[in-house]
């Protein structure tokens, strides 16, 4: 035990820590600008400077540690004086700007001088004149406001860990810059705009715009974009959201945020958000006849309002009655005619959790029918059941800052550091902790963080891991414990030479790569979506179990969208109930009976692939996609809309007329994540609250789809998120007795009161998939960058603004083959289409690969993209496009 | 006295480990071998030497930190950055006698249980980079360098790590910084270097000449050396002449000598037949002497005593003819370019007490210039993060406290007397 | 991009140290010599080779004196003009070079034969005043002398 006296308090303390971080659990305040309680201990302004009995010196408080019997005082004549003394220092060249600075009133230099008094003018000489910087879209720096504390530059390196920008120069020329002086090419995760005490580094987002005091209100509430779940703090004047802000001591990113969650939100407010119902006047046409399809690539709508343009041509606006009553009337029709099997569902991982019950309750209570899937089933869904078939239900429920006191983490199957950038940066922190980073593959984001690599060749990714599960079960021993897994275990074997000649990997890599694996005694193991969307995609999932089973780590699987656990927990699939319950089982089946009042489809349903095939062959009359874009979100892009266009009727309830929407025959506005309450449950089945920030025109979804049912005769009466949550949690054993008040409290992290599904566990089931050679071809493969998300990303026009437009991703070896150069329109063609787009070189990349993203409309990887069935886990498989460029123009 | 640190140095290949080792060179290598490492240490203590960087600290308690501390690998730096203006005294070892600083390291490394040794060395000596690149290359086929020195199982690797041009990088946190590939700012202590230096790694970092008196502690015996210089300050020292004297250079003396005889018995006194102004006695951050303070013995003890310090030994000389306001803000120029910047009133305040010295220097000076030049270096005095800062402070606080009439004129006459002297 | 040999002695350097990015320094030095000054390419160049984010090496680099970040001409004199240079009259020398050559602090000749960098002390300082052309020390020097000096350089 350590006491020490500051300002005559005494203070007893555990360990010892600094003199700043006792006097504050004391409740003391010490003036400091360059420390931050997120970064490294720096000791630079030395604004901080207290008496300490016994020292000749003043000390820095937030270096200083202290010592047993210490005497500490931090506000005497002398230390306001010394503070004075270097505020003078800090204004000799600051510009006396306040009345246009967008810092003004939130301003750390401002407010010490407002405490300690002004400067008194003493400076003569001509203050350091720098222009405000405005090269970049995003991020504005100011550098004749800089006061060189260094957070930003210690947030982008320590913490964040993109070593963007540094201090160039030294001493009274320091100053503060991106690689190439102006624009910044970063992650734009907009963290170093948090840190900056004065406004130096600001975002122009909002420049000019609105003052900190004029704020009216702010929600907290959780990022619409990935699975992570991290807590925004969202900022409103006039009902407009001005600035989305972290909170340091959120459970989740702690203060920090990536681009998408901090500067991603203008789609909210976008003018191009549905107002009104629209109602389908335009006959439908199939594909490619007449002028259909280019009206799906051409922007959506006119400048300057929603109803305009090719919109008019194809809708007209309609009352919420007339809408809910056609809606509901066509579906009982149908549902009348073609019978149950011939209508489906599509959920949405952007809803909400209740969103996502009351649809599936919808579909399998108002229609009757287990037809109900998401794009969950792409690659998130399968790989999760095929994992906790083999380990237990929350298998991968693991909690992400847990990587970073991982000694080990293993990544495959994309880059964290894009797909769910804060979980990213734990695995950074890994690094920076002393612990290993083993990849298989490249991943940019992990660059500069020591990793070990192995880097197989394209498509022989089993055989690697087929190799490492050899020599790992050979050094570790089986314990029984999964006897299940153990015997598949046996039977895995492959020889070091199919390793060496196949894959491509040198031995020396190999061993050294399995000797830092085996050696781990707290690893984790991340996959992505690139696996679980691979040929032999079960397989390989096997392979990874394996290793995780003997090496004892813990599983996490990427999740690009926010809600894609949740609308899994919620049943949204056509094979479970809400808890994840199997439909096939019986007891599930008779409880939500019992509860629902209601009888249910005993059958599983279609996946969201079967549905599109039934579309495409007739068989599926009517269609209802929540939230979601499978136009656009699903591989065969073009193929999937053929099939849409050839059902009789689709309902298409989203906050934007997307290219799904305009295929619609009813198409009904929804309010977006910052409109509503409820919640969102994130990769470690952690559930957190949604809270509405802004109005919005539209309704929640579970309001529009109650309004139907209850128009089909339905008992759907809510008046609240909240109702629905409680039933949720009467309903699911998996949420059992949780209430919002728990989640609030923090109870919302698994495993939750109820009861995870431990029971009734199938055999494991794997597809020996046939190899894809390369033999010299390209392939076509997805890049997820990180910067966008789809179809919300795509109306952020920040989001743009860092990454305009589509571009083609090819190795500098493939360049040089086809000469071509950066910048350069090439036409990138596969079987079933082709674009043109310009050229990147991406050093990254391998010379089998040409990557595209899905992010922008018409020109999206997904409309050159085939796909095949991965038969255990259903999701759809990517590999083996083969790809074709050549100069445009040809 | 006999030379030691620049024997043989008249010899134009005295580079080279032939050379060096027909006067006796290596010789103490293997009779340090023969002590154990904690013994050498303990010579080197009752030999009372200290760090001839500047500091002058204790060199053998800077060692038992280092060697008591449990993490390996461990580290010795040679701190060859002089960067002090004024300072040319480790030039002569480095370019003539780098064997001696060699041999003094392996010596060292085995005290400390280092077994990795880099010497730092400034940027500004090309030629010297290349000669101890040379040096160590032949020390290493004589086996004095290697997994194995001399087959007695005893492992030293030494190599030459070239600094850019940044004179914070002497100081050694800041040094460890530059030597990792980072800017040469300095980290805050504790931990200190002995702990947590180099690569996170228990580090010495000892000056140049520091290390090469290590052979000749190791020759003679703590005895015999304590006998040589002050009592309380033994040794043999380097000290560099400049300025206005008849004949500059380094000369290598008993610690301890009279800064007077310096300046007159060694080096002819001052140039010309001129009158003797005023004297930095150990580079331009000590604290100036006018003419008739320089009865002082030039050493670590004594220098503080007679209000300047001993720093690196590197005497400039001024004659009437010099301006010292033109000093003061050439020596606040330097400083100002050197500040690394990570503290707020170093960045901020070298610049600006260099251009309130600019204005008077130039005759533009006003009433309360003076009282502004001490209240700002008195903010800056104490509250900066490294010595650097200090110094800048305390160079104007000294020119103003032994020559404020010279500040006061060119304030009142609005214009500098001496431009029509200079040379 | 470095050249093959400027990469095979970079690799020798780096077994030097423990880390690569302790390399940092003596890399700078040579994607200068092979690029004449530190540029984008030459720091993209060293991030390359050794792993350092390239903002990071820019801010290394610009922190010490002797990296150039502007092109050079073929020779660079080098003079020192503190203190101990300076009361010998190293600001005469200066003023001679800008009158004689056109050689301005920091700038170059026209011909791009000289630029001229000003530095601190250079260690010289008992022979002052002093400078450097490129690697070579010239120490008392007179304005006579460094005419003769300059001669030696084309
Ligand atoms: C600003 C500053 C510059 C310094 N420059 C040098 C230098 O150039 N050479 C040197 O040996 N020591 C220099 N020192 C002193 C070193 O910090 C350190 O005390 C010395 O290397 C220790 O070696 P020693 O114990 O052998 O003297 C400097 C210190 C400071 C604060
Ligand atoms: S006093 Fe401060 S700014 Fe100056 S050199 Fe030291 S740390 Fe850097
Ligand atoms: S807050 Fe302590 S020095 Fe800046």
């Amino acid at each position: 035990m350590i006491t020490v006296t500051i300002d005559g308090k005494e203070i007893k303390l555990e360990k010892p820590v600094t003199v700043l971080e006792a006097a504050r659990s004391a409740g003391i305040k010490i003036p400091t600008l360059c420390w931050h309680e997120q970064l490294e201990r720096y000791g630079g302004c030395r604004l901080c400077l207290v008496e300490i009995e016994k020292m000749p010196r003043l000390q820095t408080a937030c270096t200083f540690m202290v010592a047993d019997g210490m005497v500490v005082r931090t506000e005497t004549e002398q230390t306001a004086n010394v503070r004075r003394g270097i505020l003078e220092f800090l204004l000799i060249n600051h510009p006396l700007d306040c009345p246009v600075c967008d810092k003004a009133g939130e301003c750390e230099l401002q407010n010490l001088v407002g405490k300690y008094g002004p400067a008194k003018g003493r400076y003569k000489e001509k203050k350091r004149k720098v222009p405000e910087s405005l090269e970049d879209p995003i991020i504005v720096r100011n550098m004749e406001r800089c006061i060189m504390c260094t957070r930003c530059v210690r947030m982008c390196e320590g913490v964040q860990g993109a070593s963007a920008i540094d201090v160039i120069s030294r001493g009274g020329h320091s100053h503060i810059e991106p690689f190439s002086g102006g624009k910044y090419d970063c992650e734009y995760c907009g963290n170093c705009i948090s840190v900056c005490p004065v406004g130096a580094i600001m975002s122009r987002l909002h420049r000019h715009s609105f003052r900190p005091w004029q704020m009216e209100n702010e929600i907290e509430t959780i990022c619409p974009y990935c699975g992570v779940g991290c807590t925004l703090i969202v900022q409103v004047r006039d009902d407009v959201i001005k600035r989305v802000v972290p909170r340091i001591g959120s459970v989740v990113n702690n203060g920090l945020l990536c681009t998408r969650g901090r500067f991603g939100y203008e789609f909210v407010g976008s003018k191009e958000r549905l107002t009104t119902p629209l109602v389908r006047i335009a006959p439908k046409t199939q594909s490619g006849v007449g002028s259909q399809e280019s009206t799906l690539s051409q922007p959506p709508f006119d400048k300057g309002g929603s109803q305009g343009g090719v919109i008019s041509e194809l809708f007209r606006e309609a009352t919420w009655e007339e809408a809910i009553s056609l809606v509901a009337k066509k579906l009982s029709e149908i549902k009348e005619e073609y019978g149950n099997p011939a209508i489906a569902g599509i959920a949405s991982p952007r809803c909400t959790n209740e969103d996502n019950y009351i649809f599936q309750k919808f579909m399998r209570v108002a229609l009757g029918t287990n037809n109900i899937d998401s794009t969950a089933r792409t690659g998130f869904a399968g790989a999760q059941s095929f994992i906790e078939n083999i380990f237990g239900q929350g298998a991968t429920a693991n909690i992400i800052s847990g990587l970073s006191n991982s000694d080990l983490v293993f990544v495959i199957g994309g880059d964290p550091t894009t797909v769910n950038p804060i979980l990213g940066l734990q695995i950074r922190a890994c690094s920076r902790n002393g612990g290993n980073i083993l990849t298989i593959g490249n991943f940019k984001g992990l660059e500069y963080f020591s990793p070990q690599k192995l880097v197989p060749v394209l498509y022989t990714e089993d055989i690697l891991l087929e190799g490492i599960v050899t020599v790992l079960k050979n050094k570790k021993r089986l314990s029984d414990a999964n006897s299940k897994l153990e015997a598949k275990i046996k039977d895995i074997s492959t020889s070091i030479e199919d390793v060496k000649n196949i894959c491509k990997i040198e031995e020396k890599d190999f061993n050294e790569f399995l000797n830092i694996l085996s050696e781990s005694t707290n690893p984790s193991i991340v996959i992505g979506k690139e696996t679980a969307q691979s040929n032999g995609a079960s397989y390989k999932l096997l392979l990874l179990s394996a290793i995780n089973y003997l090496i004892n780590g813990r599983l996490y699987l990427l999740s690009d969208r926010a809600n894609e656990q949740g609308l899994l927990d919620m049943g949204c699939a056509p094979d479970i109930l809400p808890g994840y319950r199997p439909v096939s089982y019986v007891e599930s089946k008779r409880r939500y009976e019992s509860i629902w009042e209601s009888e249910l489809p005993g059958k599983t349903g279609l996946t969201i692939f079967e549905m599109v095939n039934a579309a495409k062959n007739g068989s599926l009359k009517a269609m209802y996609v929540m939230g979601e874009n499978p136009v656009y979100n699903l591989p065969d892009s073009k193929t999937v809309e053929a099939a849409l266009r050839n059902i009789e009727f689709l309902v298409v309830q989203d906050i934007f007329l997307t290219e799904t929407g305009k295929l619609a025959d009813v198409v009904l506005p929804a309010l977006s994540w910052a409109e509503k309450d409820g919640t969102f449950t994130n990769m470690e089945r952690r559930i957190q609250r949604l809270r509405k920030a802004v109005n919005g025109n539209g309704m929640e979804d579970w309001r529009i789809i109650s309004e139907i049912a209850r128009n089909m005769g339905k008992k759907f009466d809510y008046s609240n998120a909240e109702d629905i949550f409680n039933e949720i949690c009467k309903a699911s054993p998996l949420h059992k007795d949780l209430t919002y008040e728990d989640i609030e409290k923090g109870g919302g992290i698994y495993p939750y009161k109820g009861e995870p599904l431990r029971d009734g566990m199938e055999e494991i089931q794997v597809h020996n998939a046939e190899r894809l050679s390369v033999n010299g071809k390209l392939y076509l493969r997805i890049e997820r960058p990180l910067f966008h998300s789809g179809t919300l990303s795509r109306r952020a026009p920040a989001l743009v603004k860092i990454y305009p437009e589509a571009v083609v991703r090819i190795s500098p070896d493939t360049a040089k083959a086809l000469s071509f150069k950066e910048g350069e329109v090439v036409r990138v063609s596969t079987k079933i289409g082709s674009i043109e787009l310009p050229v990147v070189i991406d050093k990254a990349l391998d010379n089998f690969s040409v990557m595209l993203t899905n992010n922008f409309e018409g020109k999206s990887a997904y409309r050159l993209m085939g796909y095949d069935i991965e038969p255990v886990t259903r999701a759809s498989v990517l590999d083996g496009n083969t790809v074709a460029i050549e100069k445009a123009g040809l | 006295m006999e030379k030691v640190l620049l024997k043989n140095i008249e010899n134009p290949n005295s580079a080279d480990i032939n050379e060096y080792k027909k006067i006796g060179g290596y010789r103490s290598l293997l009779k340090a071998f023969d002590y154990k490492p904690l013994d050498i240490t303990d010579i080197v203590k009752k030999a009372g030497l200290r760090g001839r960087g500047g500091a002058g600290f204790p060199v053998a308690m800077k060692w038992s930190f280092a060697y008591a501390d449990t993490k390996f690998p461990k580290y010795l730096l040679c701190n060859a950055d002089e960067g002090e203006p004024g300072t040319f005294k480790d030039r002569p070892i480095l370019e003539k006698n780098p064997h001696l600083l060699i041999e003094g390291m392996v010596i060292a490394g085995y005290a400390i249980g280092a077994q990795y040794g880099y010497i730092y060395l400034r940027g500004e000596y090309p030629g010297a980079y290349h000669i101890l690149n040379k040096a160590i290359a032949q020390a290493y086929e004589n086996n004095f360098l290697g997994d194995d020195i001399l087959g007695k199982g005893i492992k030293f690797h030494l190599a030459v790590h070239r600094g850019a041009g940044a004179y914070i990088c002497g100081e050694e946190t800041a040094l460890i910084e530059s030597l990792e590939g980072d800017k040469g700012q300095p980290r805050m202590r504790p931990p200190f270097p002995v702990n947590v230096g180099v690569f996170a790694k228990p580090t010495v970092i000892n000056n140049v000449e520091t290390l090469s008196n290590i052979p000749l502690i190791i020759e003679i015996g703590d005895e015999e050396y304590s006998k040589i210089g002050s009592s309380d300050c033994p040794g043999p020292k380097l000290y560099c002449v400049s300025g206005h004297v008849e004949k500059p250079g380094v000369y290598e003396l008993p610690m301890g000598t009279i800064l007077r005889d310096i300046i007159y018995k060694h080096c002819g006194g001052i140039k010309a037949g001129k009158n003797l102004k005023a004297v930095l006695p150990g580079g331009i951050t000590t604290p100036v002497l006018p003419a008739d303070k320089i009865d002082c013995p030039m050493d670590f003890v004594s220098m503080p005593k007679h209000g300047s310090m001993l720093g690196s030994g590197a005497v400039i000389v001024m004659d009437e003819t010099v301006c010292l306001v033109k000093v003061c803000h050439r020596a606040l120029k330097f400083l100002e370019h050197e500040s690394c910047g990570k503290c707020t009133p170093c960045r901020e305040g070298t610049g600006w007490l260099r251009s309130i010295l600019e204005r008077i220097e130039n005759g533009e000076g006003v009433e309360g210039d003076i009282e502004l030049l001490l209240s700002v270096s008195g903010n800056m005095l104490g509250k900066t993060f490294c010595p650097l800062g200090d110094g800048a402070a305390s160079v104007v606080q000294n020119f103003i406290k032994h020559f404020r009439n010279e500040f006061e004129e060119h304030i009142k006459d609005g214009k500098c007397k001496f431009k029509s002297l200079r040379v | 991009m470095l050249s093959k040999a400027a990469i095979k002695e970079l690799n020798e350097i780096r077994q030097k140290y423990p880390d690569a990015s302790a390399a940092l320094l003596p890399a700078l030095y040579i994607a200068q010599r092979e690029f004449g000054y530190l540029g984008a390419d030459a720091y993209e160049a060293v991030s390359d080779a050794l792993g350092v984010p390239r903002a990071i090496a820019r801010g290394v680099g610009t922190f010490y004196a002797m990296y150039k970040h502007k092109p050079m001409g073929r020779h660079i004199v080098q003079l020192c003009t503190n203190v101990s240079c300076m009361i010998l009259g190293a600001e005469k020398l200066s003023d001679f070079l800008k009158n004689k050559y056109g050689l301005e602090t920091g700038g170059t000749t026209p011909d791009k034969r000289f630029s001229l960098v000003i530095m601190e002390c250079i260690g010289a300082c008992g022979t002052a005043p002093a400078m450097l052309v490129d690697d070579d020390f010239y120490e008392n020097l007179t304005e006579k002398y460094i005419e003769e000096i300059l001669e030696k350089y084309k």
